[in-house]
């Protein structure tokens, strides 16, 4: 009962204190700040407290009624704690860091209010019990996002961002709606609970004899639609690099904690649906994931802002998650844990890089171009030296936490390609090993070009640090990111009983070192000083290409919404009033016959005698002719 | 028998309205209230405490013996539902208004609300079809005598269009009647007599079909549905804003009422042609208003398209919940009246809204607003909230409905769940599209000030705004209600 109050406190709490935050904070701006981190706070002891007590048991759970035959409730297990530990433990850091960050907008209560809600979205939608209850969250959580990345209305880019965001989500979240409703109706027959998560989690081997293979994969790919819009993968990552218009804070919570790492969650959540469909499923998790992860690094080489080279390294580090968790046909549901482990990870340095990112953002007036930044480690050592710390994380220099998720990941998809002989199993490999050139590529370049050479702008050579006290928790996050490697085993064995640290092949350490130490040795070349800026990047083969993002927001934006969409639409409405034009006519010709028959009501009787009669008249005829009387 | 005095008090209201004269619109509003208020505590009061379908509070008093004509009440779960939401239909209205003392405009609004109630709670074919008229004639002279530039020819549209859907209901009625006695020697009207299955079975099947036909036909043009919605967009266009809440919300009640509450009991004798050709349509009405809507620049029109794609959803639901067995079915249909409700409530919530947002800028239209969050923070929120639950977002009420039909029709519909998911997206992309155009971006500044909501507008609006809340996310308070109703007919 005690874990149970917990369990509903975790999620309840920034909820109720979101409205609280928003009316007391048009008193007093700051009391909103203060109200939501607290209630973040909250969540994370309770969290907490509920960690301990479930560590030994294997899980809490309630149902109640929600409508008709679906439930609502509470469902933590381990895979749930860790995430929910996460989602709190980092979502308070961004807190605490934006009442700095935000301290002087004008509308920060509502700032706080909505980020609050979006916090309480993200736990909720971790312990749901039921997919339904799932679903309410996840649609929460994107509406959250939708308000935070346009928070600053009057831009019109954020307002068109926001609305990219919202609308390629909706189109996963809707290929998730009809995977639910093909779930609901063949689960309806043989559970009183149809979209119960416990049912699918504690009875994955007997789901193929009771909804059959079929519907399972069809109900997973469903799913990893869903997951593949909200986590940004390829080809619906579209919205992610847009959605940099909002404050560096709401970036922060969207690529660390709150929204991206939802999808990823969704497909670790039912992973027994994806395990127990045909191996196609599994085989699509893994290919999309692994292509993502090296598409989106490549993106990330030629990208000037700062922030979006942040959002193309979120996108690709999301890739290896979702490829880990394809890796599952090989290596069975302990993959669970492995893509787990670099989702933790990867939330710790992704927030820390945001938040040194958007320290150094405020210092440069918002100038987010690379090319305009320079020398900044000696001017502002505290926060580059934190960005440093994110960068090799990302980077996966050895030792550092990522080094461990990461190239385990990369470690067994080499495995799997070793022992299924087939030469098509090398692609995600390649595709994962070479992501990790990329994103070596991308992490120096951008940290040499922001924090060494010199300032090539004039804000940037007034860069100074903030106080030191606001940095408290990237600081936190920095050590967490160096540190958690010494978590591996034991995270591996919490969330997935038995699993323990699978032997890396010493052919893909090596690879993954020497990838290292090339991708530092030309980008510190290039970037370090300014080579760069005599190089012509529009000569180099196959830069437009990525310039131009392989063309797909193009196809997007272009073939699909102005080439298909609208014309679709303009036509339905020429239709619409062709039709409307046709019916009036039709309906006008009934009131000019009408106005010709008025004029038979002359008022005058004889007339009207003469009618009846040749009316009766004609009556008498048709009678006779049909038969007589 | 509450039910029926509350009914009385509010056909001598609504005959009393038109001789207040100057006091007539605090008048109006008072009755409403205290109806609208009578009838959710009546409703709390009868079906809270645990309903099983069949007619609670029945009332008959009988006309004419020999003709078969009684003028007998009753009220089920479903009708219960539909009588609490035409009463806030036109309470919302009636806020709205603010014609400030015309005695014929209230009272004709009152009348609608008499022919509404009249016939949702009548049990006799007969009184149904009267009160449906009733609902016709106040509209007609509200939208000839108060609507916009076009009236006179928009409201002759609309009475004649009307009309003749609601004939071939008075046909069908009579062919029901007239087999009823040929069959039993009985005269009657009663619901109970000539919509029930053992008669129906013995109807040949051509006069089966011709009496579906012309029920159909009547319903969808309520409804309304592809290809019969020509009256639709120039009526809500051209009413005045109250009136085009009564047109969205209580039109849509007529239809969606006359599909579950009268044809529903013959559902094992409706062939399965006509529910695909029910699925067909409302597929086709979701993807063709969707489109349509999307092109609009008049954000009143857009939203009378989007209205009328929400009601695909209803005949989608009726034909695919027939078909479907088990719990699938029964979510389906229960969805399906769902959406009726839930409908009602969110466009007299939008449309209030713009009333006030055409009111306060000036404008409905995309060209002549833009970044109105900045002046009106609380308006532009308000109306964000109303097109984020007509779009079916969850936690909204819409989105119990939109699920549950989704979720029971799978099985019936198969890949044609994709059409529906794709109208869907385009219904998004609209929305959201309109929220940007209008609400954010840079402010147009034409508009020079814009007042934002006073206080109680602001109340009233937050105050819908969180029912349709609480019904998403507690749709206990109404789900009991219709698989109740769906129960006590199986």
């Amino acid at each position: 009962m005690i874990t149970e109050l917990e369990a509903w406190g975790i999620f309840l709490s920034p909820l109720i204190a979101s409205p609280i935050a928003l009316v007391a904070g048009r008193k007093s701006r700051n009391a909103a700040g203060i109200i939501a981190s607290a209630s973040i706070g909250l969540s994370l002891v309770l969290a907490f407290l509920l960690y301990l007590n479930i560590s030994s048991s294997t899980s809490v759970e309630s149902q109640y009624n929600w409508f008709y035959d679906i439930n609502y409730g509470i469902f933590v297990d381990h895979l749930a704690i860790v995430m929910l530990l996460m989602v709190a433990l980092v979502s308070l850091m961004i807190h605490l860091f934006a009442l700095y960050y935000m301290g002087g907008d004008p509308n920060r209560h509502a700032y706080f209010a909505e980020t609050a809600l979006f916090t309480s979205g993200m736990l909720g939608l971790v312990e749901a019990s039921n997919l339904l209850e799932f679903f309410m969250f996840w649609e929460l959580v994107g509406l959250c996002s939708y308000l935070l990345i346009g928070f600053w209305f009057f831009k019109p880019n954020a307002a068109s961002a926001a609305k990219k965001a919202f609308i390629v989500t909706r189109v996963g979240d809707l290929l998730f709606l009809i995977g639910l409703a093909v779930l609901y109706s063949s689960m309806s027959s043989v559970s009183s609970d149809p979209l119960s998560i416990s049912f699918i989690v504690n009875n994955a081997s007997r789901l193929p004899s009771l909804i059959g293979q079929y519907n399972l994969t069809l109900v997973s790919l469903l799913f990893l639609g869903g997951a593949i819009g909200k986590s940004s993968q390829f080809p619906l990552h579209v919205w992610i690099p847009d959605a940099m218009e909002g404050p560096t804070t709401v970036s922060a919570l969207i690529h660390a904690a709150t929204m991206v790492t939802a999808g990823i969650y969704l497909v670790a959540r039912v992973y027994p649906l994806f395990y127990e469909a045909y191996p196609v499923s599994l085989y699509i998790v893994l290919f999309i994931g692994s292509f993502t992860a090296l598409f989106a690094g490549t993106i990330g080489i030629v990208v000037n802002d700062i922030k979006r080279i942040l959002a193309y390294s979120t996108i690709s580090q999301l890739g290896y998650m979702l490829a880990a968790l394809g890796l599952g046909s090989m290596f069975g549901p302990d993959v669970i844990a492995y893509s787990m482990y670099h989702l933790v990870v990867h939330a710790f340095f992704k927030a820390l890089l945001f938040m040194s990112a958007g320290a150094i953002l405020l210092a440069l007036m918002d100038l987010r171009d690379v090319r305009q930044m320079g020398g900044l480690w000696k001017r502002m050592p505290y926060t580059v030296s934190l960005l440093f710390i994110g960068s090799i994380t990302l980077a996966a220099v050895p030792f550092t936490s990522a080094y461990f998720s990461k190239d385990t990941i990369i470690g067994l998809s080499y495995t799997m390609y070793q022992s299924s002989g087939t030469l098509a199993m090398a692609l995600p490999w390649l595709f994962l090993q070479f992501g990790a050139l990329a994103t070596v590529l991308y992490t120096f370049r951008m940290f040499f070009m922001v924090a060494l050479g010199k300032p090539r702008s004039h804000l940037a050579s007034e860069a100074k640090d903030p106080k030191k006290i606001v940095l408290i928790p990237l600081a936190i996050l920095a050590v967490l990111s160096l540190g958690y490697g010494v978590f591996q085993g034991s995270f591996y064995g919490y969330v997935s009983p038995g699993a323990s640290v699978p032997a890396i092949p010493a052919f893909t350490e090596m690879l993954s070192i020497a990838f290292l130490l090339i991708g530092l040795a030309v980008t510190y070349f290039l970037y370090a000083g300014d080579r760069f800026t005599r190089i012509h990047p529009e000569k180099i083969p196959g830069y437009r290409l990525l310039a131009n993002k392989y063309y797909l927001d193009r196809l997007f934006t272009n073939a699909i919404a102005q080439g298909t969409i609208l014309p679709l639409s303009s036509s339905f409405a020429g239709a619409e009033s062709r039709y409307n034009g046709a019916v009036e006519r039709f309906g006008g010709s009934f009131l000019r016959i009408g106005n010709a028959l008025r004029k038979l009501q002359s008022g005058v009787v004889e007339n009207y005698f003469l009618l009846i009669i040749i009316a009766a008249a004609a009556v008498f005829i048709v009678l006779e002719l049909a038969g007589g009387l | 028998m509450i039910i029926e005095y509350i009914f009385a008090v509010l056909v001598a209201a609504s005959m009393i309205t038109f001789f207040t004269g100057g006091r007539s619109r605090q008048f109006a509003r008072l009755t409403s209230l205290a109806i609208a208020a009578a009838v959710i505590i009546y409703s709390a009061y009868r079906f809270y405490p645990g309903y099983d379908g069949g007619y609670i509070s029945t009332f008959s008093l009988t006309l004419s013996s020999y003709t078969g004509f009684y003028f007998s009440l009753g009220i089920n779960g479903f009708t219960d539902l539909l009588v609490v939401l035409g009463s806030i239909i036109v309470l919302a209205a009636l806020f709205i208004s603010d014609r400030s003392d015309d005695p014929v405009y209230y009272g004709l609004i009152l009348l609608t609300e008499v022919g509404i109630f009249g016939l949702l709670m009548s049990t006799d074919l007969f009184f149904f079809y009267v009160f449906w008229e009733v609902v016709l004639i106040p509209v007609y002279f509200l939208i000839g005598l108060y609507g916009g530039p076009r009236k006179d020819s928009v409201s002759l549209k609309f009475l004649v269009y009307t009309h003749i859907g609601s004939v071939f209901i008075l046909l069908s009625i009579f062919t029901l009647y007239s087999y009823y006695y040929s069959e039993f020697g009985i005269l009657t009207m009663q619901n109970a007599d000539l919509l029930s299955t053992p008669f129906f079975a013995t109807i040949p099947y051509f006069y089966k079909v011709f009496i579906l036909t012309g029920f159909l036909i009547g319903f969808l043009v309520k409804l309304p549905t592809f290809p019969l919605h020509s009256w639709l967009p120039d009526s809500y266009e051209e009413a005045p804003y109250p009136v085009t809440v009564i047109l969205a919300g209580a039109l849509s009640v007529m239809g969606g009422f006359g599909l579950f509450g009268i044809l529903y009991p013959l559902y094992s004798q409706i062939p399965s042609f006509f529910l695909w050709l029910l699925i067909a349509l409302g597929i086709l009405s979701l993807i063709y208003f969707s489109f349509t809507a999307m092109f609009q620049s008049n954000i009143k029109r857009m939203m009378a398209y989007a209205s009328a794609a929400s009601m695909g959803f209803v005949s989608i639901a009726f034909g695919s919940g027939i078909l479907g067995t088990g719990n699938n079915g029964i979510i389906d249909l229960a969805g399906g009246m769902f959406q009726i409700f839930a409908h009602g409530l969110i466009v007299a919530f939008l449309f209030s809204l713009l009333y006030y947002i055409k009111t306060h800028t000036g404008h409905d239209t995309f060209y002549g607003l833009g970044g109105i969050y900045r002046e009106s923070p609380v308006m532009a929120t308000l109306f964000l909230g109303g097109l984020l639950a007509s779009l079916g977002l969850p936690g909204l009420a819409g989105f119990v409905a939109e699920f549950s039909i989704i979720a029971g029709s799978y099985g019936i519909l198969g890949p044609l769940i994709y059409l529906v998911i794709f109208s869907m997206i385009i219904t998004a992309s609209y929305h959201i599209w309109a929220a940007q155009k209008a609400l954010y971006g840079p402010y147009n500044e034409n508009l020079g000030q814009v007042r934002d909501l006073s206080r109680s507008e602001s109340a009233a609006m937050i105050f819908m705004l969180i029912s349709i809340l609480v019904i998403g996310l507690f749709p206990r308070i109404v789900f009991p209600l219709l698989t109740g109703y769906l129960g006590g007919i199986a």
